[in-house]
Formats: structure tokens, C-alpha cells, sequence
């Protein structure tokens, strides 16, 4: 397995098509022959208004918004519904083009509510943007708007407002050809038309959140960020989803320290767009688990200097021991440059290396959500290779009293009770953890460590992808990143780690571990406030 | 061409120090007078023009020696906020944000709530928690152009009085609704019928100003054409 440097896991298998050439308003462009006009005309930098195209879901051309007139015909044709042709002349910015998409969203908005004021879409809204582009005129309607429900419950997370919806399709396609599950449906007829779901069903499919992501307007919203919001007062920091090991690309959108919710970001490029309701929730155990937040020594508060020196006295004389007797623990939910110093320890120590890891839960899927709940895996795996043994052996290790001293690095341990009695019989456990967890009141010395929203580094997925993480926020009290701790504790040792932070140990990992060589440490991101990202929608 | 005018300086004026004199003798003699002589002085004191008895009462208050003046505000005088009214009685806020997005003080903090009544011709939306500390307002009036629903105002016509303790000047949402009075003006605009509206009205020049001669008027606002004033 060799560590790429963030390729995409979308991307098809390149081929080079054959490139012709078209003129757009004049201007000549060379596209690739009988991709979408739309898409090409997007590509070349040309200002299209769309909301039922997606590039994941099938055309329909539903919303005739994106008009463009062809060659000198004077009927003008969806652009989204023709593909690329040698010497297509298309006019995008005459006066008839901008008529017709003016006429036409005027059509759209004949009974939209334009409730923007409480729509927790405003902000992000295609419907809102493309008003603003191409109307911004006062509907010239006298007749009171088709009135329909406000709050439709589909399901256990979205909930619909009838009267918002553009009728563009795209919830229903996702349904039926990403999800294949056809939980969505138009009812009624003309322009009583409304999205439901079908009879006797419910919205509850594990990818149905993706519909309030790609919903243009905000018909279907999602329950838990329901009037938690507006979207323009949250930071947006991009990361990588630790629900499963896949590893999804993700935004964090987040305000006052609080995550809000987790969307995939908007490049149609990194992973297909979607994210399961799974992967979207992770944030939730930030606010369920208890957060340890000070180191502890016997169970009382203590400061780090004295904890790490604690660790290194009664470490010492258990170094080069026979049988080393120290067992090096590294949690599969670790970045990777957590796993490198954990590694590194062990090899100061002369320690056994375990990866302390989940079970599969059966949840994976043919989208994106994978069986191994374990979001690094791969990236701990490749610290050692076949000297990593597992769990199972660890358990063994504990009962046979082989080990004296335990360091555990992150809160992926997941230990039987049996062998989780028999810590008691350790001289030292340590435990370096984030969440306050079962086998806290097990351990001798408790550190705080970063959660993974706090941590700056990167994440190895199952596919070999190396991914780069970002903070979104600063550790509470003496929390800190793993690696911080095994380096002050290197120090309490009289062992030099080789690296004061998390781009040096990705350096020196890369090179040192064959499987990370040529992998990138990624692009600086910075937290930004969607107010100020651009233009959504 | 701009004129070039040459001020010729004198010694008298280089010495400096004799205007000094001259100057600080006018503000010692202003002193001195008004120390000693028993002159009413004009006096305006700032948190008083509101105050009921303030007006109709001639009698001084007590320890006060210069001679009465009050004034009325101005029609736009920026005071406290007020959160303004449905005809029900609920707050016509419904938590949109634009006031405090807008605010450059960050001194509005609204969280919002859904309405589990609500029938389909509400609106959903309302503040649960509406607080605006008037200490960090900087008083810009920017909250009151952002709302969208006519539902904060600054006309309460009532300045910020000394507080003893920082918490006293974070308003809520029930003080802030005490002052409100009831708003009809039609969310959004003149609504789907504004041709008629506007034909109705006259002119679409119209505006909404406070007119406090209509002070027992529940609405509070009365529409006034500006071309006939």
C-alpha cells in the first residue's frame, strides 16, 4: 500500500478526450468532446444559472433556467440537456439569453414565499443567489401565492416547507438514484405540486440528510440545525470526518466553540458530494462524552511536569527489562503523527506496540460508509506493520501478567471486561485520552489530549489516502494533542522525540516510514466565517 | 488659483505665553461669576427630557439652582430599543438575525424558538431570548434599518439611564417589549397587493415617521406624506 498525496477518490479513471472547439459569445474555448454544455460552459468560466442540474444525478432539465441559444437558431435550448459538439456557437450573455432566465425565474418565484427573513437557508440559497444575478425586481403578481404547509415532518432528520419548493427534482432523484431508495415522490398536480414521501414510508434512509444540502432553496431543511443559526454567523473549517474509515472530506461549520453541523464541502470532486447522517452526527459525542480536561495522578489533579515525570520514574526501571515487560498501546481514532511519537516511545522503551481498535459495526454501505468504525487504522497500521499486534493479544499479554506497565494513546481501546480487571494488577497504566471513558478509573496517570476537532495533522483512510485534519477550535484546559504529551514525556525520559510539532513529526514520519513516503501534508486552510467565503448557493 | 495670504507674526504673538494668559483669564473670570453671583444658568441635563413629572412640574428639585430647560427630542432621536407588537400581543420579531448581524457592537444576542402553535399563516420563528446590552451599543441605529419586520425600533423617545451595576443595562426581551407598541405594517412590504397599496397611499414616496402628537394612538406610528409637511 503506497500513501498517496491526497488524490480523490471520485476522480474516474482518466482518459483524454478528444478536445474540440466551441465559440461562446464569440470568445473560442476547447472543451472535451460531448460532456454536458453546461458543465463545459461552467468550466470555462461562463456565468449559467441552473437548480435542478447536478453533476451526481441524472439531467431532467426541469427548471429551464439554463437557457442558451445555439448557433443562430432563435429558440433557446437548456444547456444542462446538449452535449458538446465540434463548432457549437452558443450565446450566453445576449439580451434574449438574459430575458429568458429573468422571465423564467420570475415563473419560479411566482409562489415561492419569499420567507427569507426565517428560512434557515438564506445565505446559501441558489434561489436567493440567482435573484439577486439575474431578477431583483418586485414580482408583478397581484394574485395571493398557492398557499401550502409550512412544516411537513419527513423523517427522523428533514423536515419540509411545501411553499419554498422550486419543484426541481433533485431530492427525488437523489433518492431514487444515489440512496435507491425511492422514499420521495411529487404528489398532486400543477402548481399544487408538493415533494411528500410516499404512502406509508418516511424519509429515514442513512444518506437522507443529503437532500438538505442539495435542496436549491430551503424546502428541506435539516431538523437539528432548524432555527439553530443563520448560515453566514458560522466558521467553516475544513477537516476530515472521524465517524468511520473512509474519511470523508467535510466542512466543520462551528460558532463559539459549538459545532453546529458537518456538511461535505461544496467540490463536486471529494467524495461524491455526499456524507451519510452517521458521519454528519459525529460531532455529537463532543457533547455526550465527558471531556477530560486535567491531567490526574491516583485520581487527584495534578500538572502535567509532574505527571510526565511520575510516568518516567516508574517507567525507568522497566526499560530494557526482560520480556519487555511495557506495552504500547495506539488507539485507531489517532492522528497519524500521534501514532508516530506513540511509536517512537515504544521504540525508547523497548515496548510492545498494540493498536487498540474497534470492532466492525456492520453499518458499511456501497456509497461511502465503510464496516471499520475506526477512522485511522490504516495510518496506525502502517507505524508497524506485523510487529502491531491487536487487542486479542493484548487481552492474552494481560492475563498471562507479561506486561507491568500500559500506555494507552487515545481512546480507541476497546478492552473486554475480563482484561480490563486485570490493569489493577499493573504497575503503571497511562492513559492519554480526550473523553473520559471505562478504563479512566483504571489508570494511574490520566492526560488530557485533544479531541479531533482540536488536532492539526493528518488521517489515513482505507483507501491509502493521506488526509490533512484542521482545528477548528483551541483544547480546553491542559488538554493537548497526543503527540505533545509522548514528546514531554520523551523529554522526562531523556529522549529526544526529534520534532516540536505536528509538521515535524509528519516529516520525519514520511521519511522514515516507507508506506508515508511521497504522501503531502496538505494545504493550510484557514477557519474562515462563511459571511466572507464567497458567494453559496 | 488658490489665493496665498501671508499672516505677518508680530513678537507679541511668538512670545506665546501672553495668550496663554489672556485666554485662561476669560475661563477664571467665567469661574469666578458663576461662583459668585446668584445668575440662573440655561441648563440642560441629560436623562431628564422624559421624565413625567419632569415637564408639568414647575417646582425645582431639590439642591438645583439653575432655571429649568427642557426640549423635546427630535422625531429620530435614537433612544433605548423597543421590540414592537402583533396585534396579539406577541413580539413581531422573528428572529432573522439581521440586527445582530449588522450590529458593528455585537451587543444583540437573540436565540430563536419555534412556535409549536403555529397555524400556517404564522410565522414559526420567534426570539425565545431577545437581549441587547445598551452599554456596548454604539447607538448607530443600523439594527433598526437591517429589521425587515418593523419589529426593532429606537424611537422609544427614552434615553439610557445610569445604571449602578453593568447588568442593569442588558436589556431583555420583556423590558425591551415594554416600551413596544402594536405595528401593522405589512411584513415584507406593502404584500402581494401593493399595487392597490401604493395607489391607496398616494405616493410610494410615503414613509413611516414617528409622530408623538399621536402618543395615545396604540399604533404609534401614523403615515405622513412627506411632499405635504
Amino acid at each position: 500500500m503506497t500513501m498517496k498525496a491526497q488524490p480523490s477518490k471520485a476522480q474516474p479513471s482518466e482518459t483524454q478526450p478528444e478536445l474540440v472547439e466551441i465559440a461562446v459569445d464569440g470568445e473560442t474555448f476547447s472543451v472535451p468532446k460531448g460532456k454536458n454544455l453546461l458543465e463545459a460552459l461552467l468550466d470555462v468560466g461562463e456565468d449559467v444559472s441552473y437548480f435542478c442540474y447536478h453533476p451526481r444525478l441524472s439531467i431532467v432539465a426541469k427548471c429551464r433556467q439554463c437557457l442558451v441559444g445555439l448557433g443562430d437558431g432563435h429558440k433557446l435550448v437548456p444547456a444542462c440537456q446538449m452535449t458538446v459538439q465540434e463548432g457549437m456557437k452558443v450565446r450566453s450573455k445576449t439580451e434574449q439569453v438574459r430575458e429568458a432566465r429573468q422571465a423564467i425565474l420570475e415563473f419560479t418565484l411566482l409562489n415561492h414565499p419569499l420567507d427569507c427573513v426565517i428560512c434557515d437557508k438564506a445565505g446559501e440559497c441558489t434561489l436567493q443567489r440567482q435573484y439577486m444575478d439575474w431578477d431583483g425586481e418586485a414580482s408583478l403578481v397581484n394574485h395571493d401565492k398557492v398557499s401550502k404547509p409550512k412544516k411537513v415532518d419527513l423523517g427522523p432528520d428533514i423536515v419540509l416547507d411545501a411553499e419554498r419548493c422550486i419543484l426541481c427534482d433533485r431530492c427525488v432523484r437523489f433518492m431514487a438514484e444515489v440512496a435507491k431508495a425511492p422514499q420521495l415522490l411529487f404528489a398532486k398536480r400543477g402548481d399544487h405540486t408538493e415533494v411528500s414521501c410516499a404512502p406509508g414510508e418516511q424519509l429515514d434512509h442513512p444518506y437522507a440528510l443529503n437532500v438538505a444540502d442539495i435542496c436549491p432553496v430551503g424546502a428541506l431543511t435539516d431538523k437539528s440545525f432548524r432555527f439553530q443559526s443563520r448560515v453566514w454567523d458560522l466558521w467553516s473549517t475544513r477537516t476530515v470526518c472521524q465517524g468511520c474509515a473512509a474519511g470523508c472530506d467535510m466542512e466543520l461549520h462551528h460558532k463559539d466553540g459549538d459545532v453546529y453541523r458537518q456538511v461535505p464541502p461544496k467540490r463536486w470532486d471529494l467524495n461524491l458530494n455526499w456524507m451519510c447522517n452517521d458521519g454528519r452526527r459525529t460531532y455529537r459525542q463532543l457533547l455526550e462524552k465527558e471531556r477530560v480536561t486535567h491531567p490526574s495522578l491516583g485520581g487527584e489533579r495534578t500538572d502535567p511536569d509532574t505527571a510526565t515525570t511520575h510516568i518516567a520514574e516508574a517507567l525507568q526501571g522497566l526499560i530494557g527489562a526482560e520480556g519487555s515487560p511495557i506495552g504500547v498501546v495506539l488507539g485507531a481514532d489517532v492522528s497519524n503523527e500521534d501514532a508516530y511519537a506513540g511509536a517512537r516511545i515504544a521504540q525508547v522503551l523497548g515496548a510492545r506496540l498494540y493498536l487498540g481498535d474497534r470492532p466492525d459495526d456492520g453499518k458499511g454501505d456501497d456509497i461511502l460508509r465503510l464496516n471499520d468504525p475506526n477512522p485511522n487504522r490504516a495510518g496506525v497500521r502502517a507505524m508497524a506493520n506485523k510487529d502491531l499486534l491487536n487487542t486479542k493479544a493484548l487481552a492474552e499479554a494481560l492475563n498471562d501478567g507479561a506486561l507491568k506497565a500500559l500506555l494507552v494513546v487515545g481512546d480507541g481501546l476497546d478492552l473486554p471486561a475480563p482484561a480490563q480487571r486485570k490493569l489493577n494488577a499493573l504497575d503503571l497504566v497511562v492513559l492519554s485520552t480526550p473523553f473520559s471513558s471505562a478504563l479512566i478509573k483504571k489508570a494511574s496517570v490520566v492526560l488530557p489530549a485533544a479531541a479531533w476537532t482540536e488536532i492539526d495533522g493528518t488521517c489515513t483512510n482505507a483507501a491509502g489516502e493521506v488526509k490533512r485534519m484542521r482545528p477548528a477550535f483551541e483544547p480546553p484546559s491542559h488538554a493537548r494533542p497526543h503527540w505533545d504529551w509522548l514528546v514531554r514525556l520523551g523529554v522526562a525520559l531523556d529522549a529526544d522525540l526529534g520534532f516540536l510539532d505536528a509538521e515535524g513529526a509528519f516529516s520525519e514520519m514520511s521519511a522514515n516510514i516507507e508506506t508515508f513516503a511521497g504522501a503531502s501534508w496538505g494545504d493550510t486552510i484557514p477557519t474562515q466565517r462563511l459571511r466572507f467565503s464567497g458567494r453559496r448557493g | 488659483m488658490a489665493k496665498v495670504v501671508s499672516i505677518k507674526r508680530t513678537l507679541w504673538d511668538a512670545l506665546y505665553l501672553p495668550s496663554i494668559i489672556k485666554g485662561l483669564g476669560i475661563t477664571l473670570r467665567h469661574f469666578f461669576v458663576n461662583t459668585f453671583t446668584s445668575r440662573e444658568i440655561e441648563t440642560l441635563r441629560y436623562g431628564e427630557w422624559d421624565l413625567p413629572d419632569y415637564k408639568d412640574n414647575p417646582a425645582k428639585p431639590e439642591g438645583w439652582r439653575g432655571k429649568k430647560k427642557t426640549r423635546d427630542l427630535p422625531d429620530r432621536h435614537r433612544g433605548l430599543h423597543r421590540l414592537m407588537k402583533r396585534p396579539d400581543g406577541s413580539a413581531r420579531c422573528t428572529a432573522c438575525m439581521m440586527c445582530a448581524t449588522v450590529c458593528p457592537a455585537n451587543c444583540i444576542h437573540i436565540e430563536a424558538g419555534e412556535r409549536e402553535d403555529a397555524t400556517s399563516r404564522d410565522i414559526e420563528k420567534y426570539p425565545a431570548t431577545f437581549v441587547i446590552d445598551e452599554l456596548v451599543c454604539v447607538v448607530c441605529g443600523l439594527c433598526v434599518e437591517a429589521c425587515p419586520c418593523d419589529a426593532l425600533r429606537m424611537d422609544s423617545q427614552q434615553m439610557m439611564k445610569p445604571v449602578a451595576h453593568r447588568d442593569d443595562a442588558v436589556q431583555q426581551k420583556d423590558q425591551l417589549m415594554s416600551r413596544g407598541a402594536t405595528s401593522i405594517a405589512v411584513d415584507g412590504g406593502a404584500g402581494a397587493d401593493w399595487r392597490n397599496e401604493y395607489a391607496r397611499l398616494g405616493d410610494a414616496r410615503q414613509i413611516y415617521r414617528p409622530d408623538r402628537s399621536f402618543s395615545d394612538d396604540p399604533i404609534g406610528y401614523r403615515i405622513r406624506n412627506t411632499d405635504s409637511k
